[in-house]
């Protein structure tokens, strides 16, 4: 071996690890200015790029090592955090742990209840999960611009858990910054909302999970009206049942008479298109009751896609 | 008389038929008439005179002539189709809880309720202007007014007893194995008994011995019953439910009732003045019509 090759040998060796430094570094760049969009951007577009970006980004770099300070899932959080800002929607903050992690809390609840997603390493995307039991309120994947609620955790989480707690009052405002959240997503940035039983529009049908209704389970709400003002009454089509909440405000548990198989939903009519079955089932006792007491008769289907039930 | 009929002659007899047959001509033309105007009450005069007069004129001695209201006896099922649309508009009014199902021309049955479990509760007879409830349903209804008046529901004492009976099956299962236990030691004490026994056992100790036995087929006996409490169980709070229903309908009909007529006995009253109550409203209808004419008939329709 001579001086000359070995000299050789050596540059190139040190240009190659330059080399190598440099693409860290570039890969670091971007990741700087990526935060700082994140972080400072007033354009939802642009908050919805640095995070898709951020969530794709790959930090592994044998010769440049990166503070692991923050993770996807953080980003997520600072994600709906920051655009819950931008669109002015209050009763949500974001606080970070001692291990640097961060956690949303939604102001109705104090500081009792915080809220992180969880990556879906299968699919993509994360679960927007409250973090004793683990409930994932709703999905988001931002590749499909998709947000989706799951019926059966907003149910567990809110009408099982948390109404025992809380007022229906509270509860219903603790929702509400999550409810805009989705709003802006589909309003702002075109995605596919799917609010589930959040959904207000009066044609809106929550459809039941059984592919079948025991006709005792609605025998035994009527029962439960005797000692009430509400009366219980039969779809003109003797389709379902139909009972008047308020002055203003309807529900309905039938099928469509005209469709052979007879699926089953519970719809909420109202004047103003504001009720949600949720709301119903907030705000009314003797149906959250019934509800729950015949939950398996009469659960709400969520998407099996992304949900199992 | 037949001798003086005779007498007559063939002119009179042909001169009386003339008279009967411009009778039912007559007859048929107001009725015509009426039906052309949907005059409603005429047509409920021509069909039964006698009762209009008492009811609505308050006449009381002026007959039926059979001779030509049977005219239309065929036709009671038209008509009282024909005179279903005015009278169960009222109806809807008077009684919002009623509802009506036409299953044959002019033939209409009662439900009682639009609700989630109503039950059906007789029959219009529209040409009479009255319902014709079913007598069991309609008892049943009295009861649970009655009943009410003394805070207590129709069927409260049956799901007592079924919730008694139930409370009584789930400790028997809920005791299964205590029993089993004291099973155990009464057999033990059987057998130390039995060996005692033999051909000179004390008549002390084959009393024991029934009496053991005796405590031990009980316990089998709650055994046995135990094993089925759990269908029966299923059984009673089924019959709970239906009798539950049951009371929850008879509730509804007596809110219904009461919000409308303040209580049962003003219902009674109502349906027993209705054939009189539903033609003056007919009257004020049709004030413009030519029965407003008359004013001792306005008067005499006034009531209470």
């Amino acid at each position: 071996m001579t001086e000359e090759k070995v000299t050789t040998n050596t540059s190139s060796k040190v240009l190659a690890l330059s080399n190598s430094i440099k693409e860290g570094l570039t890969v670091g760049e971007k990741y700087v200015a990526l935060l700082n969009q994140l972080a400072s951007t007033e354009q939802s577009s642009d908050l919805l790029d640095a995070m898709k970006q951020l969530d794709a980004i790959d930090l592994t770099n044998a010769f440049v090592k990166f503070p692991q300070h923050y993770e996807t899932a953080d980003y997520y959080l600072l994600f709906m955090y920051r655009l819950l800002q931008l669109n002015q929607v209050e009763g949500v903050s974001l606080h970070e742990n001692e291990d640097h992690s961060l956690a949303l809390q939604l102001a109705n609840f104090g500081d009792k209840i915080t809220f992180k997603f969880e990556l879906d390493d299968k699919q993509g995307g994360a679960f927007f999960t409250e973090q004793e039991n683990h409930e994932p309120l709703f999905y988001l994947n931002l590749e499909k611009t998709a947000l989706r609620f799951s019926n059966r955790a907003l149910v567990n989480f809110f009408i099982v858990r948390e109404i025992d707690h809380y007022s229906d009052l509270d509860l219903a405002a603790a929702i509400k910054p999550l409810i805009s959240f989705a709003h802006i997503l589909k309003d702002q940035l075109k995605f596919q909302i799917d609010l589930g039983i959040l959904e207000t529009a009066n044609d809106f049908l929550a459809r039941l999970s059984q592919p079948e209704l025991d006709l005792q389970v609605i025998d035994k709400l009527f029962v439960e009206t005797a000692d009430s003002d509400y009366r219980l009454l039969n779809l003109p089509h003797n389709n379902g049942a139909s009972l008047q909440l308020d002055r203003e405000v309807h529900i309905e548990l039938g099928f469509d008479p005209d469709d052979y198989s007879r699926q089953w939903a519970f719809r909420v009519v109202d004047n103003d298109e504001e009720v949600s079955f949720f709301d119903v089932l907030l705000h009314y006792k003797m149906i959250r009751d019934w509800y729950l007491d015949n939950r398996e008769a009469l659960a709400v289907r969520s998407d099996p896609l992304i949900f199992a039930e | 008389m037949a001798s003086e009929e005779k007498r007559h002659g063939a002119l009179e007899i042909s001169e009386s038929i003339n008279q009967q047959i411009a009778k039912k001509i007559d007859y048929l033309q107001q009725l015509m008439a009426a039906l052309k105007d949907h005059d409603d009450r005429q047509i409920y005069r021509l069909l039964d005179n006698q009762r209009y007069a008492a009811e609505i004129e308050h006449r009381e001695q002026q007959g039926n002539d059979s001779s030509v209201m049977n005219l239309v006896d065929n036709l009671a099922d038209q008509l009282s189709s024909y005179l279903s649309s005015k009278l169960i508009k009222y109806l809807g009014k008077a009684y919002p809880f009623f509802y009506y199902e036409e299953y044959q021309t002019g033939h209409y049955r009662i439900y009682f309720g639009n609700w989630w479990d109503r039950r059906q509760f007789g029959e219009l007879d529209v040409l009479n202007i009255r319902f014709v409830f079913d007598q069991k349903e309609y008892k049943k209804l009295q009861d649970s007014f009655e009943l009410a008046s003394h805070g207590k529901r129709y069927n409260s004492k049956r799901i007592e007893d079924l919730s008694s009976a139930n409370d009584h099956l789930q400790a028997l299962i809920d005791s299964t194995e205590e029993r089993s236990q004291k099973r155990a030691q009464l057999q033990s004490e059987l057998k130390d008994a039995s060996n005692r026994g033999g051909l000179f056992e004390s008549a002390k100790n084959r009393e024991t011995r029934e009496d053991i036995k005796d405590q031990i087929s009980q316990l089998e006996d709650q055994d046995e019953e135990a094993r089925n409490a759990a269908v029966n169980i299923r059984k009673n709070n089924q019959a709970v439910l239906e009798l539950s229903k049951e009371n929850t309908i008879l509730s509804y009909e007596q809110k219904s009732i009461t919000d409308v007529f303040g209580s049962f006995e003003d219902f009674a009253l109502a349906n027993r003045n209705l054939y009189a109550n539903y033609l003056k409203s007919l009257e004020k209808g049709n004030s413009d019509n030519q029965h407003a004419k008359n004013d001792d008939e306005k008067q005499v329709s006034d009531h209470d």
